[in-house]
């Protein structure tokens, strides 16, 4: 009865083990393969973090190159994902805090980037990938939402992360961790709570 | 009120955290009679389905654009690898040469009475013989071509 879940672990470590020899050697062919599998997944965390597309897709590239030039300090001893999301979050973080920077010293009012800062008429994000009724209803609070909130959501519900995987990526201890997900959830449902009630 | 709140927490736990099987039966038999309670177990239940039901489309050739990007990266990385390796190897072998010659010169300098040679004989013949071979090879190491210079 042990042999199975034994068995099962030594696949994962071997699939981490090997990407982590893959980063140390700087192997196109894996290299790729990782794009090809984390490519969707990380696009989609970083429309979490930013709420916006062209975030995003900028930091996407800046996202790959930082993990081929810090690829031998993974380990391969955790998952690859929520290191991968790691440096995403670091980057996008300096990203937008260069963003903010600009707009505060921005001194012509046609500054691309602090243009780039304000509102967009685009439709959000997140109403643009809901598939539903409900995550239509989800939209509009997720645009709103503390991105931090957001980010936790997403990483326990959509990523299945789990709470400690969760904390490597966020750098923060587990009950800040839980507690930023029962925070965005509690929001979020509200947005069911006020549509029902006012729909009758 | 306060027994809602508790249970509420512990709703909001069960979707969150690991709950036992204890906790799991105390929900269920609560909302059971409790429509509050059961209510805002469904609406959690259809917040976190609501989540997953977003289908975020990245840019068809984003993948492709990245592997391109990240292949050229790779290459400019190896060529900085390379050379860094032909540099560190010259100035561990100048090193070398540098500090080998001091010792030969000193060793050289005590065979200067038994040999009948004069110092500046010692110095030229270890600048000739020592130095400047030793120094060549370093210099070599600069020189060839490619992927073949240095240590790399």
């Amino acid at each position: 009865m042990l042999t199975l879940p034994m068995t099962l672990n030594m696949t994962v470590e071997t699939e981490t083990a090997k990407i982590a020899r893959g980063l140390r050697e700087r192997d196109m062919e894996l290299v790729a393969d990782l794009v090809e599998r984390c490519q969707h997944r990380l696009v989609r965390y970083l429309l979490y973090l930013t709420g916006r597309r062209e975030y995003a897709e900028d930091l996407v590239q800046e996202t790959w190159i930082r993990v081929l030039q810090r690829g031998s300090q993974y380990n391969g001893r955790q998952r690859f994902d929520p290191w991968l999301f790691a440096i995403a979050r670091n980057l996008a973080i300096d990203y937008l805090r260069k963003k903010r920077k600009a707009v505060q010293t921005a001194s012509l009012p046609n500054d691309r980037d602090a243009m780039l800062l304000l509102p967009s008429s685009d439709p959000s994000p997140f109403e643009a990938a809901a598939r539903s009724e409900d995550a239509m209803r989800l939209a509009g609070r997720l645009q709103i939402l503390p991105p931090l909130y957001r980010e936790a959501l997403l990483l326990r519900f959509q990523e299945d992360l789990s709470l400690a995987e969760m904390a490597q990526v966020l750098g923060a201890p587990t009950t800040t961790v839980t507690s930023r997900i029962y925070r965005g959830l509690a929001a979020l449902r509200s947005a069911f709570e006020e549509g029902d009630s006012h729909g009758g | 009120m306060e027994g809602d709140k508790r249970f509420r927490e512990l709703i909001d736990k069960s979707f969150v955290e690991e709950v036992s099987e204890g906790e799991r039966r105390l929900i269920h038999d609560h909302i059971r009679h409790c429509d509050d309670c059961k209510r805002y177990l469904e609406l959690t239940a259809r917040t976190i389905r609501g989540l997953r039901e977003f289908t975020f489309t990245s840019e068809p050739d984003s993948s492709a654009q990245v592997r391109e990007i990240l292949a050229h990266h790779t290459g400019t990385m190896r060529q900085h690898d390379v050379q860094f390796k032909i540099w560190a190897a010259f100035a561990v072998a100048l090193s070398m040469s540098i500090v080998g010659s001091a010792l030969v010169y000193q060793m050289a300098k005590l065979l200067t009475v038994p040999t009948h040679f004069d110092t500046a004989q010692v110095q030229a013949g270890v600048l000739v013989f020592w130095l400047l071979p030793s120094f060549c090879s370093a210099l070599r190491l600069l020189a060839a071509p490619g992927e073949n210079r240095g240590i790399a």
